[in-house]
């Protein structure tokens, strides 16, 4: 199928970022958020792209009513960081039509990489159809399964979690670590500088639900659980394991 | 403590680039090895480093001439190391050979001299404990090359003094390294940090959640890694890597340290990264 018409349904400002990636590639888009019929000026659309908050509940219910309007063949996607995809699939007609297309920035360069999440219902064909259409957009775009923050922050949030061991087992400084992580093996930035960027709280969240999953070997280093009840989150608090003025 | 003359133990990839980096920064360095051929093997790749610095307009001839005529090869351990201040070791990577030598060096070197292991994987500790000052051990581990790399891990135990510390703190500043400070423990900062950063990626390999190239291309694009952790270890080679990795998991003896299915069959089927044409990836040519 193509993909011609896209409608984005969204509060977050990462919203227009969106709308400007797919406008300037030829797409129409029609950009709508909770407060519109946003089922409605979705049935002439080929693919919506959910962009709501993060929450199961608000999103089930977009993909509830989006799915009754939608036409038959259009493809829903949701930009969520969370392993959610076979869940939200699961309130729809249409599962093997339902996809996660996650947006990561470089905090270098500003790109996008799209992380494309298959659910368990999810179609080959959905997951072509995706890759064609970031491919259209000219943003590389990998596929992947449902896994605690993805590819991406679930590597990162492994070795936050070693590196903050180590720390508070008084191995080695956060400096020094973060360093010789750069200098040594030519990292982009330390393990404390990623937690930092991608928050603290995330790192935290990413590493329970693997332990859920995957066993009490991911369990959150005491640390950075007490950096979560301090509100020490990182960049965007001011203060994470580093303080930015 | 001021340190004047170095010894250089090991002619190998890490000895003559130490003891290369010690003679440009002004130090009087002795280096030895056990069979002549690997002394003047080492210093001719001295030589040839240094010619193509002066060929690329990095060093002039006279500094070039100049730190060759700093550094003294020698198979006599005695001769190596009888009037140094500091002895770095960088011999093969086996504890009982590396414990005799530092028992040698103890009947050997002055009194005040501070001992260095640039070990990757052997414990300091163990080393410092066969030696009469456990205070003046240190761990000093280098990145090859050692003449590009600009990170040292300076490694202490619970016996290294402050003076000990301080002495090499100053030394790596004086070679225009940055010196990063770790206590004794599997893996120093960087290894054991890089094994997490492996694993989990093939792990997740391993439960299907991505293929190597997806898991690479991502950890590029979205984070800047220069290389992926599946491209390195292809470049690496599995089985030296299988290797790495069993030694952090008996050491520190924790499942994140476990080596992942994936690289264990891999090594198993004797597809061993690029040297074998296939790893994880496939390669055209054997190189
Ligand atoms: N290669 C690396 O990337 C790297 C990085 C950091 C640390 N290291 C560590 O550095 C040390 C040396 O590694 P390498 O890669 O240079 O090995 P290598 O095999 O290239 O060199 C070792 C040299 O030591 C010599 N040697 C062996 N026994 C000796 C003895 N009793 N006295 C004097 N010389 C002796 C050998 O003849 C050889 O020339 C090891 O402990 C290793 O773990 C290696």
């Amino acid at each position: 199928m193509r993909i011609r018409t896209i409608i984005i349904i969204g509060e977050t400002e990462f919203k227009t970022k969106l709308q400007e990636l797919f406008s300037k590639a030829g797409f129409k888009v029609i950009m709508s958020d909770l407060n519109q019929d946003y089922d409605k000026q979705a049935s002439e659309a080929d693919l919506v792209l959910e962009t709501v908050s993060e929450d199961i509940v608000l999103k089930e219910e977009v993909f509830k009513r989006c799915d009754a309007k939608c036409p038959e063949q259009a493809i829903l996607a949701t930009t969520t960081a969370k392993p959610w995809v076979t869940q939200i699939a699961e309130v729809t007609r249409r599962p093997e039509k339902v996809v996660g297309l996650n947006f990561t920035k470089n905090p270098f360069d500003e790109k996008y990489l799209v992380q494309i999440i298959r659910g368990l219902q999810t179609s080959d064909d959905t997951i072509q159809v995706s890759k064609e259409l970031l491919e259209q957009v000219g943003v590389t775009a990998v596929k992947i399964g449902e896994t605690p923050g993805y590819i991406l922050d679930r590597v990162i949030a492994s070795v936050v979690n070693e590196a903050a061991l180590m720390y508070t087992t008084k191995l080695a400084t956060v400096e020094d670590i973060d360093k010789m992580m750069k200098i040594c093996t030519n990292w982009p930035m330390g393990p404390f500088e990623f937690a930092d960027t991608i928050g603290v709280d995330k790192v935290v969240e990413i590493l329970e639900s693997l332990s859920q999953q995957l066993g009490p070997r991911y369990l959150p280093c005491f640390l950075l659980r007490k950096m979560v009840n301090a509100g020490w989150l990182g960049k965007k608090t001011k203060r994470g394991f580093y303080i930015y003025s | 403590m001021e340190i004047r003359r170095i010894g250089v133990l090991g002619a190998g990839t890490m000895g003559h680039g130490i003891a290369q980096v010690c003679a440009q920064s002004g130090y009087q360095v002795n280096l030895q090895d056990i069979k002549d051929e690997f002394v003047e093997a080492g210093i001719s790749k001295i030589q040839k480093f240094l010619d193509g610095s002066v060929e690329r307009k990095r060093m002039t001839q006279d500094e070039a001439d100049l730190t060759s005529s700093r550094i003294k090869g020698t198979t006599d351990l005695r001769e190596a190391a009888k009037d140094v201040d500091l002895v770095i070791e960088a011999i093969v990577e086996d504890i009982n050979i590396k414990k005799d030598v530092f028992k040698e060096l103890d009947q050997i070197c002055p009194e005040d001299a501070i001992f260095a292991s640039n070990t990757s994987a052997q414990s300091i500790t163990e080393m410092a404990m066969v030696t009469k000052h456990p205070d003046r051990f240190i761990g000093m581990h280098w990145f090859n090359p050692p003449q590009l790399m600009r990170g040292i891990e300076v490694i202490v135990t619970d016996k290294t003094s402050q003076e000990t510390l301080d002495t090499m703190v100053n030394l790596c500043k004086k070679l225009g390294k940055e010196p990063g400070i770790c206590k004794d423990s599997p893996g120093f900062i960087v290894n054991r940090l890089l094994q997490i950063w492996y694993n989990e990626s093939l792990n997740m390999f391993d439960e299907g959640v991505a293929d190597p190239q997806d898991i690479d291309t991502a950890l590029k694009v979205a984070y800047n890694f220069r290389m992926g952790p599946f491209e390195l270890r292809d470049l690496v080679g599995l089985d030296v890597a299988l290797v790495v990795s069993e030694t952090h998991y008996r050491e520190l003896m924790r499942e994140q340290f476990k080596p992942p299915r994936c690289l264990v069959m891999k090594v198993k089927a004797g597809d061993l990264g690029r040297k074998t044409g296939r790893g994880f990836y496939e390669y055209e040519s054997k190189t």
